[in-house]
């Protein structure tokens, strides 16, 4: 909810309960020197002023129950959606580990072949030159692996921008029912807190990497064949 | 051949540093984001690889106002994003970008999309 709708329902709360304060006040001071009433028909106007008043509180009971709705819906859907983005972040950590502890076994095993090679009376340089190619890619494919970190700090990215714009909901729906909440240090924190939107991509997956780069390798394809 | 690879993330510049390297290309500049990228580049370098999302500058960005250069025109541009969706490819093609490499990737890939364009690099 914007600050600007929070302060319309505020407005408009407090504008149907002082017109109703009012017209109760006037239909109570019955004094010779009293002001004049604000309903000047007396208890006969009170089931207007309160049908009145009843109708605009319905209008801003309505407004926080659609309020809320909306509120309910995006939360709900973007806290699922944050959830799905940290097991990936799980799954992909925990991927990138198991490649890289295979990797180092299996590195561990070449080096311990090119010991035995060393140690034979006439080494076999040629297997000894195989194994350090394969051992080589080995070693390759872990720094690969790590690729992973980049698309997890996305992931984690847009995580931490939907609670920043969750924590901002939950300071507007603070400021609904009590305006004298001193939030602004709370408001600022919580700017200051937002990633950089520019800096990640809320669809960043590690999953499905060779689809998603037959779809890329397609579109550029057929765009050259169209030049062409 | 000079390379300028272009990315926020020390670790994956890194990785396609290193890629290259095995590839036998070991002539390269880095850049954190598309103001520094174009801070950089000059009449020495042949081939670009940046990444898309980046603070001050996006790779996208980056291209575009590569391609406003006159020594950037036909600079070969390989975009490595993690992004894939096919608005984003499109986006990339239309901002300049010569290819595309989805991460993670795989040195293979990186090596054949490089391959594809190395005649407009040494053109």
């Amino acid at each position: 909810m914007s600050s600007h709708r929070t302060a319309q329902v505020l407005y408009e709360t407090e504008a149907a309960l002082r017109l109703v304060d009012r017209g109760l006040d006037g239909l109570r001071d019955e004094r010779p020197d009293a002001p004049p009433a604000f309903f000047e028909g007396g208890l006969s106007e009170l089931p207007a002023i309160l049908e009145r008043a009843n109708a605009q509180i319905l209008g801003v009971l309505a407004r926080l129950r659609e309020s809320r709705a909306a509120i309910e819906t995006t939360a709900l859907e973007k806290l699922a959606s944050t959830h799905e983005k940290i097991k990936e972040v799980t799954s992909a950590t925990e991927d990138a580990a198991i490649n890289i502890m295979d990797a180092c076994d299996r590195a561990t095993q070449m080096v311990d072949e090119l010991d035995a090679i060393d140690a034979e009376p006439a080494p076999n340089r040629e297997r000894a030159g195989e194994v350090r190619g394969t051992l080589r890619d080995e070693l390759f494919m872990m720094m690969g692996a790590l690729q992973f970190q980049d698309i997890t700090s996305q992931q984690l990215a847009h995580a931490s921008a939907v609670l920043v714009d969750m924590e901002a909901r939950l300071i507007d729906i603070a400021r609904l029912f009590d305006t004298k909440v001193d939030v602004s240090s709370f408001v600022s924190q919580v700017a200051s807190a937002a990633p950089d939107e520019k800096t990640y991509d809320p669809n960043a997956t590690t999953r499905d990497s060779e689809s998603r780069q037959a779809l890329a390798d397609e579109i550029f394809t057929a765009a050259r064949s169209n030049a062409a | 051949m000079k390379f300028l690879v272009v990315d926020d993330s020390a670790t994956m510049r890194r990785i396609v540093v290193n890629s290259l390297q095995r590839i036998g290309f070991t002539d390269t500049v880095e850049a954190a984001d598309g103001q520094e990228a174009l801070a950089r580049f000059d009449g020495s370098i042949s081939f670009v690889i940046t990444d898309w999302n980046m603070p001050n500058m996006s790779g996208t960005d980056f291209t575009r106002a590569l391609r406003s250069r006159p020594d950037g025109v036909n600079v070969p541009v390989l975009m490595v994003t993690a992004r894939s969706v096919k608005e984003d490819i499109l986006t990339a093609m239309e901002a300049g970008v010569n290819n595309y490499i989805v991460k993670p990737f795989t040195p293979q890939v990186l090596k054949e999309k490089i391959d594809a364009l190395l005649p407009a690099a040494a053109a």
